[in-house]
């Protein structure tokens, strides 16, 4: 009777489960599966109709989205759990927040683009698989053992794979599909590889505790642990598109439906930048941001910058030559991922101008996440977009989007605002993201320079393929016919474009808000063995 | 009186703005054409409502007017805190003639609109939103406002060069964006750069323009950035401020846009977008960096210099009278980059006033090669002839016109052109700035100033070349029938003929009672003397 009561009072924390409240970090997660089981029994009772999945999952979506703010505002939940196996920081919590928004935004988007064409009774599949991914996703965001990264990034991977050949009498879906399936398998397979070699050096699962033998020890083989990193940095390499694992981007989004390239430009990279950031700062933490015997930083920081950098330069210049809209915003997708990639290379305290730059972490996760934050709405915007047309015209090509201006105003507008967002120009948040980013890399100062240098070519770069397409909506006149789009696309990506001006105007509140949840939890291990200030009271009281 | 010093230059920024929101409402041709020239009339009647709340009298330094400074009618407001970013307008005797420029040309350029058939809801609403970018940059006292409104000024502008232009638009268009926006990402890294610097200095750091100008703070920048990063970044802020100009080598965007924009459009990129640069260059990057700014004169004045004469002589060569009055442009802005390099009082001076007297010049030569294209539908200059017996009104307003631009004293260009060449030789002084200070020497700028004087015999030439192969010679048939200028043509040349003329005789009452002020207070802080005073005063 005692555990009715505690349900109905916390409705959204099944603290009620265990007196201990053992299982309340996991809330959200423990949503999400409700909401998968859900999403497969309800199709008995309603005819496997598509719109009662939909339905279902986005109440299992909300649950999460609620389950997550209320565990982020409780107290005691910050930390790691469950043997390790799950972390709850505020990084974690902020990344759940917004994936779970995506990808309500994603379902949405899907009744108004993609769900005509869907078969009948196909929804079930979909919806499991969409929400199955999206807690690999959040699990990828919120783990620092071993273990549960290779689980939770396979967890993500699978139903990618299917997703990506949803439409199953697509020709390109079904390559696409086959194409993910053996680059993911592959990198896979190297990223497990690195992780049982690491396993194998130091003889523990825990980021931080390998972390810490890393940083003290000095009998490991410097060449064993280059390739063990190397394999960790391929498995997650991939996930995040960099270059030169980024082959499949934009095939997999060609043949994806757009509602699931738009999903995993977004989420998939975001979770696996997260993932990167949490084991690279748990590594320079430990190593109190300087070079060590055991473990070289700046190499490290070197090859993720270079690699950064390479992937922004290979996916802006490859996009130049793209017809396809998807094909396009793929390459923009691969080069914004090498931007965030960027920020990640602070592993060192910089030698700028600024002295009380004492902990690159939080200084970089904060650049990460407002880019994330900002980067989700323009992704969502240009792909709702360009699903419409497609909706409308049957084409994805950037042809096709001639006289749009005149088409449809309003859907234009919108495409513009997101474009020139993703450019990265004032009066639009893509502005912000981006200066906040150069910001924080020249705080730095010292090579970081360099990537500011790279950013900003590359911000030129990118202005020309993107202006293709404005170009092709406004400049170009074609006789095809106006169309009025749906409304709720509209009143998706019109709420996109309005949300980048405020985001613009409302930088004030948005840098609180990620300076707020930019604190990563480096683990218990670092707490024990080292006499430094305890990191996670330090954390949870902020 | 008061809620007018508080609130008329956020008003001048917004209202076109508003009036732009006003004619996406308006329904039917006339209503917007209407209210889009309402709009930009109220505007120039309010800028020159700034005639009596501004007191071009006051102050004594280059600081805010409630410390006895020169900048006035300051409007502040927080917007990211975080940063210390705020929303910063005011103005001084730099940005008055400039607001008054830009408000004056924007009406005309709205009349000239008129025959703008094609989408004109559209055209019109772009127009006002580039008429609030502009005013955006020539009153904001913050770099990052600055930066936005420098940024939020190129995309109209992209949309009336590519939807409006002539054949090439798309191209010119593209290039106008691409090479503004290459300049821009030299801007951002220097708003960046200073500002980290800043905080070394200010607690939280400043984006404040007149703040990082004054001496308290120079001398603690100089300390905080070594040589090789001012330098470094007054170079990039002069790439970012050269490429609007345009000065060469990266002046050839400017032919392309003009010969493709439409007419009103090539009034306001000439008259007032190549200004921005021009106003960049004395705002931000000598104020900022002078110590830089010296260092970099004789590169700064050897582009000018090459500037003049490359434009002129390329000028020269052209068979398109679009492109000829797009070369002279180069030409005359060239003046303002050397008056700036070598940092004289006259030369100074003589470069603010050739950006208003090429303001108006030019938007009057590009509304003269408007009106004979609209009637002849071409620009080859060898095909032109004997207009003077056809249209003899048209021929008196451009005579005037092209006279002033080409320097002929009694009209504007003429003040402009001389203050410089003055200027340049003054530099050759030993008590000048450059000398005194070891960057110079006067042979140096003995041959830079020789070698600019021929810049205006070769204007002269281009200049009474065109005259004669338009107005002169032989009647031709083809041009037989054409219609003198109409009332419309009129409405617009006769304002800008006039201050041809009123900025020639009477610079003094119309342009430098408005500046004097503030020039010999921004000169102060080039002077090593100021900076000295300050380290003794410590």
């Amino acid at each position: 009777m005692n555990l009715l009561a505690a349900a109905i009072d916390r409705p959204f924390i099944p603290g009620w489960a265990d007196p201990a409240n053992g299982l309340r970090p996991f809330a959200p997660e423990l949503w999400l599966i409700v909401a998968i089981v859900a999403v497969l029994i309800v199709p008995f009772f309603t005819r496997r109709s598509n719109l009662a999945c939909a339905a279902t999952a986005l109440f299992g979506l909300i649950a999460a989205l609620l389950a997550t703010m209320i565990v982020g505002t409780s107290d005691g939940v910050v930390g790691s759990h469950f043997r390790g196996l799950l972390v709850v920081d505020p990084v974690t919590v902020f990344f759940k927040g917004l994936l779970f928004l995506f990808v309500i935004g994603i379902i949405l988007m899907w009744l108004c683009t993609t769900s005509m064409s869907m078969h009948e009774g196909d929804g079930p599949e979909f919806f499991t698989l969409l929400l199955g991914a999206t807690l690999g996703m959040s699990l990828m965001a919120s783990t620092s053992n071993l273990l549960m990264i290779f689980m939770s990034v396979e967890l993500a991977s699978l139903p990618s794979y299917v997703l990506a050949g949803f439409r199953k009498t697509h020709r390109v879906g079904a390559e696409a599909s086959l194409k993910y399936v053996l680059f993911g398998a592959v990198t896979s397979s190297v990223m497990v590889y690195g992780l049982s070699m690491l396993y194998g050096l130091y003889g523990t699962l825990q980021v931080e505790e390998l972390a810490h033998q890393m940083t003290t020890g000095s009998a490991t083989s410097v060449a064993l642990l280059t390739v063990a990193i190397f394999g960790l940095l391929i498995g997650i390499g991939f996930k995040i598109s960099a270059v030169p694992f980024h082959f499949w981007c934009p095939d997999v989004f060609e043949g994806a439906s757009i509602d699931v390239s738009a999903f995993l430009s977004v989420a998939s990279k975001g979770a696996g930048l997260v993932l990167l950031l949490r084991i690279l700062m748990t590594l320079a933490s430990t190593a109190h941001w300087h070079n060590v015997p055991g473990i070289s930083l700046s190499a490290v920081a070197i090859v993720v910058g270079v690699i950064g950098s390479i992937t922004c330069t290979v996916g802006n210049t490859a996009a130049y030559v793209q017809t396809n809209i998807k094909r396009l915003l793929a390459y923009s997708s691969i080069a914004h991922a090498g931007y965030m990639m960027c920020a990640l290379s602070m592993l060192l305290i910089g030698k700028g101008a600024e002295s009380d730059l004492k902990d690159p972490a939080s200084v970089a996760t904060q650049a990460i996440l407002l880019y994330l934050a900002v980067y989700l709405f323009m992704n969502l915007g240009a792909f709702t977009v360009a699903g419409l047309v497609y909706r409308q015209t049957g084409s994805e090509d950037i042809r096709d989007y001639r006289g749009l201006g005149r088409r449809s105003p309003v859907l234009a507008l919108c495409m513009f605002c997101c474009l020139v967002s993703l450019i990265g120009l004032p009066p639009f948040a893509g502005f912000v993201a981006k200066l906040n980013l150069m910001w924080v890399l020249f705080r730095s100062g010292g090579w970081w320079i360099a990537l500011i240098v790279v950013i900003g070519v590359n911000t030129i770069l990118s202005a020309f393929y993107y202006f293709r397409v404005i170009r092709a909506m406004y400049l170009e006149n074609s006789d095809a016919p106006a169309f009025f789009p749906n409304p709720l696309g509209l009143a998706i990506s019109g709420a996109c474009s309005v949300l980048l001006v405020l985001m613009l105007l409302g930088w004030s509140p948005l840098g609180r808000m990620t300076d707020y949840f930019s604190h990563l939890y480096f683990g218990s291990a670092t707490v024990l063995v080292h006499e430094q200030p305890d990191m996670s009271s330090a954390t949870a009281s902020r | 009186m008061d809620f007018l010093n508080h609130w008329l230059l956020t008003i001048l920024i917004f209202l076109p703005t508003v009036g732009a929101i006003l004619v996406l409402i308006a329904k039917g041709r006339d209503a917007i054409r209407w209210t889009a020239l309402a709009t930009t009339l109220v505007t120039f009647a309010l800028s020159l409502l700034l005639l009596t709340t501004f007191n071009w009298h006051q102050g004594d330094h280059y600081g805010y007017a409630d410390a006895g400074g020169t900048v006035q009618m300051v409007q502040r407001a927080d917007w990211i805190p975080a940063f210390n970013i705020q929303y910063l307008v005011g103005i001084d005797g730099l940005s008055f003639p400039l607001v008054i420029l830009s408000t004056f040309v924007c009406a005309l350029a709205c009349i000239a609109s008129w025959n703008i058939e094609k989408m004109t809801k559209g055209y019109m609403c772009l127009f006002l939103f580039l008429e609030t970018g502009i005013l955006g940059v020539f009153l904001s006292l913050d770099f990052f406002l600055f930066y936005v409104f420098f940024e939020v000024s190129l995309l109209p502008m992209y949309f009336l060069i590519g939807i409006w232009g002539g054949p090439r638009k798309e191209y010119a268009a593209i290039k106008f964006f691409l090479y503004t926006l290459l300049g821009s990402i030299g801007l951002l890294i220097v708003l960046i750069g200073t500002f980290l610097y800043s905080r070394s200095i200010v607690p939280g750091g400043t984006f404040d323009l007149v703040r990082m100008a004054s001496p308290e703070f120079q001398h603690g920048l100089v300390g905080a950035v070594g040589h090789g990063v001012a330098i470094t970044f007054f170079c990039l802020l002069m790439l970012g401020f050269l490429i609007k100009v345009p000065a060469v080598p990266f002046h050839t965007w400017l032919p392309d846009a003009h010969v493709e924009a439409p007419t009103p459009i090539s009034m306001i990129l000439a008259a007032i977008l190549l200004k921005m640069g021009g106003y960049g260059i004395f705002r931000i990057a000598y104020p900022l960096y002078p110590q830089a700014a010296k260092a970099m004169w004789l590169l700064i004045a050897i582009i000018g210099v090459v500037s003049i004469i490359y434009g002129a002589l390329c000028a020269m060569s052209q068979t398109d009278f679009k492109k000829l009055v797009a070369y002279s442009s180069v030409s005359h802005m060239g003046f303002v980059t050397l008056g700036a390099a070598v940092m004289t009082t006259a030369a100074v001076n003589g470069a603010l006033f050739m950006m208003i007297a090429h303001g108006i010049t030019s938007a009057m030569m590009f509304f003269i090669v408007g009106v004979v294209y609209d009637r002849a539908h071409h620009r080859e200059l060898s095909r032109f002839g004997g207009l003077a017996t056809t249209m003899p009104v048209y021929t008196g307003f451009s005579t005037v016109g092209m006279f002033a631009n080409l320097g002929l004293p009694g009209l504007c260009g003429f003040v402009g052109e001389v203050l410089v060449l003055l200027g340049t030789f003054q530099a050759a002084r030993s008590d000048s700035i450059l000398i005194k200070g070891g960057f110079a020497s006067s042979t140096q700028i003995y041959w830079l100033a020789v070698i600019s004087c021929f810049g205006v015999i070769l204007t002269a030439g281009y200049m009474l070349w065109t005259i004669q192969r338009i107005f002169f010679g032989p009647e031709k048939p083809e041009y037989k029938g054409f219609p003198e200028v109409n009332q419309r043509e009129i409405v617009v040349l006769t304002p800008l003929t006039v201050m041809c003329i009123l900025l020639g005789i009477l610079p003094t009452v119309f342009f430098f009672t408005f500046t004097q002020k503030t020039v010999d207070g921004m000169f102060n802080l080039l002077t090593p003397a100021s900076t000295a005073q300050v380290v003794s005063t410590q």
